[in-house]
């Protein structure tokens, strides 16, 4: 599904990925661990297509095409969702009517007919409960004056909404207690499906404790130092990270 | 010569003291008002404006409509026990003592802040306008729609007096027909005692030739409360100087602003807020979205007097310009004189926030289409004050047509 290939990132001149290679089939959860600084947030923007960082070489290729070639919308409507790790308050926007119009775009650019009001309606509602999301918050302003839990909460909402292919979860755990982690890793566990990609980045093994990952990757020095599989982020939360530089 | 005669005379021979603010003046420093003096004189004709449809449609409200600035009874709809009045009417029929209390309606206080000669020539050659005298305890159960149409220059005259702990909604609207070049001259008096409580919209939407000068001035008395809209859509050249006396201890005001311009429309409004009393609370927010050519002005200045302790005053102004060619000039000013305040004002010129552009666009939402959403939520924020959701979603969508929109916008806030 994603294929990053020797992928070199800088960010106002500063070198930040230096040659990360990546693959990520379909029906598999990720989890990207690191230290602070190694690249891992500059690895989910690139993917979503934020601007402001210079892909000096390398390439990403998502079903096939170069993903690098398509703006954010369009890695939208092809399946790719970030769910930020500080997610923007956007006054006046309202909450549902940014799904609805996301949901219907991308359904115009599959070719298929746009949702009615009452189905779409019918969806959120299913999929509030899934995160347990008080319905009042649909109809609220984009994030706005949400608490930090709320925000997190409401990009997974989204995420069960607008159903995407690739969804990568950027720090999705931190700031939250541990019964919203719980509502939330629940959330996620049931958008697990053979089609769909799941990558987490987070600095917590707690996390992968409600979301089970096939894979484990450390990110460091803009490279993946090591992979493994869900033993190895309790071995990183044992010996911490220089131990896996020593042990590459 | 009769007190009224002597004071309407007074007026004039003040505007002829005064003349026409020049650029010369800090306050018209950039709205030239020069090319406006040919179109002082009011043509109060009562044309056969074909007026039905006109306005905001569908609202539930009493209703009095001024054609060319003149009173058009048959096209309003007044609700019975409330004195609302024509000022001509008043004029015509006053006698003896009356002549006094009506004559007070034609006085320009020179001492008040942002005088100018259009306000003295206004009292002098007003030709007609609304009094309003709201009983204490009152409340008007339906808004009053106050609907100006015209298309010759005119000049009109309105006093709003609400007594205590009364209560009302008043919606101004201006619009015109045919593309003469005309000037409004308007002035709008509010009086609140006690803890009575005013909603003030006034929707400027008149046509691209037209000029609109206007006064809104209000005094407010102890816990009285008043709310102002004001939408700036329509003409080439409008000025509005907003001045609010809070005068009693415990009043507050909330201003809003929004202006929508494009082409080579010029709007302005100096806004002046003087906390008096202790306690009072004004709160302020003016939003512009400059398109084309246009260019807004902005000057919001509050002026906190010695004994006015407690004072908590928030003013706030934002701007975004869509064509290089847009102008904004903007400036909030605070002064103080006593310790005991609390004090907020700042203004931001700008663009739209790249994160929220990309937080749209990851979700879907075209480059085009999440720009013109911002800009439109930008404009909209100010529109969440007004209570009244038929005159909301009138402006709204008044101010939608305004903007760049594309199909997908369209469809987005459509459904």
């Amino acid at each position: 599904m994603l294929e990053v290939k020797d992928l070199h990132v800088s960010v106002d001149g500063k070198k930040i990925l230096k040659g990360l290679n990546l693959t990520i089939n379909a029906g598999e959860v990720h989890a990207i661990m690191g230290p602070n600084g190694a690249g891992k947030s500059t690895l989910s923007n690139v993917i979503a297509g934020r601007d402001g960082y210079e892909i000096t070489s390398g390439s990403i290729t998502y079903k096939n095409d170069d993903l690098l070639e398509m703006s954010p919308e369009e890695r939208a409507w092809a399946g790719v969702f970030l769910a930020f790790q500080y997610p923007v308050e956007i006054p006046g926007v309202n909450n549902t009517y940014l799904l609805k119009a996301g949901v219907n775009a991308k359904r115009k650019h599959q070719g298929l007919e746009e949702l009615d009001a009452f189905d779409f309606m019918q969806t959120v509602k299913e999929k509030a409960k899934l995160v347990e999301l008080d319905p009042s918050f649909l109809s609220r302003s984009v994030n706005e004056g949400f608490s930090g839990g709320e925000k997190k909460r409401n990009e997974i909402f989204q995420m069960a909404v607008l159903e995407p292919s690739l969804a990568l979860l950027d720090e999705t755990d931190s700031g939250l207690d541990i019964d919203a982690l719980r509502i939330v890793a629940g959330g996620v566990n049931k958008l697990r499906s053979p089609d769909k990609a799941i990558v987490m980045i987070t600095h917590y093994q707690r996390l992968l404790d409600y979301i089970e990952p096939d894979f484990v990757h450390v990110l460091a020095d803009g490279v993946i130092q090591k992979t493994g599989d869900k033993s190895l982020a309790v071995e990183l939360e044992k010996h911490g990270y220089d131990w896996v530089k020593e042990n590459k | 010569m009769s007190v009224l005669t002597q004071t309407r005379q007074d007026a004039l021979n003040l505007f002829e003291k005064l003349g026409l603010p020049t650029q010369r003046d800090e306050d018209w420093k950039y709205t030239d008002a020069s090319r406006l003096k040919d179109l002082l004189e009011p043509t109060p004709v009562d044309e056969n404006i074909h007026i039905k449809d006109m306005g905001i449609t569908g609202l539930d409200a009493y209703r009095m409509v001024f054609i060319n600035g003149l009173f058009a009874e048959a096209e309003s709809n007044l609700p019975e026990g409330v004195s609302i009045l024509s000022l001509a009417e008043l004029e015509k029929n006053s006698v003896g003592d009356d002549a006094e209390g009506i004559a007070k309606l034609f006085t320009v206080d020179t001492q008040a802040p942002l005088i100018n000669g259009f306000n003295a020539y206004n009292a002098a050659k007003a030709s007609d306008g609304a009094v309003i005298i709201l009983a204490d305890h009152a409340i008007l159960t339906k808004p009053l729609y106050i609907l100006h149409i015209s298309n010759q220059s005119n000049v009109i005259r309105h006093s709003f007096m609400i007594g205590q702990h009364a209560q009302a909604e008043i919606i101004e609207h201006f619009i015109s027909t045919g593309d003469n070049k005309a000037l409004s001259n308007s002035c709008s008096f509010v009086a609140l005692k006690a803890e009575a409580h005013l909603e003030h919209s006034r929707i400027q939407q008149e046509g691209d030739k037209q000029s609109h000068v206007a006064r809104v001035q209000v005094k407010q008395c102890k816990k009285s409360s008043y709310t102002f809209h004001g939408v700036e859509l329509g003409a080439a050249l409008s000025r509005t100087d907003l001045v609010v006396n809070l005068h009693g201890e415990g009043a507050s005001c909330d201003l809003n602003g929004l202006f929508v311009l494009g082409g080579r429309q010029h709007a302005d409004h100096h806004t002046r807020i003087d906390h008096k009393a202790p306690h009072c609370t004004s709160r302020e927010l003016y939003r512009t979205v400059l398109d084309g050519r246009s260019h807004g002005v902005f000057n919001g200045k509050v002026l906190v007097h010695e004994g006015a302790i407690k004072t908590d005053s928030n003013m706030s102004n934002g701007n975004i310009l869509l064509s290089k060619n847009a102008e904004i000039d903007t400036k909030p000013e605070l002064e103080i004189y006593n310790d005991d305040v609390k004090c907020a004002h700042g203004a931001t010129i700008g663009q739209l926030d790249d994160k929220q552009l990309f937080y749209l666009r990851s979700r879907g939402i075209s480059a085009e289409a999440a720009q013109e959403l911002l800009t439109f939520a930008f404009a909209d924020e100010v529109l969440v004050a007004m209570r009244n959701q038929t005159v909301r979603s009138y402006v709204e969508k008044a101010a939608f047509a305004k903007l760049p929109h594309s199909d997908d916008l369209e469809e987005m806030l459509g459904s």
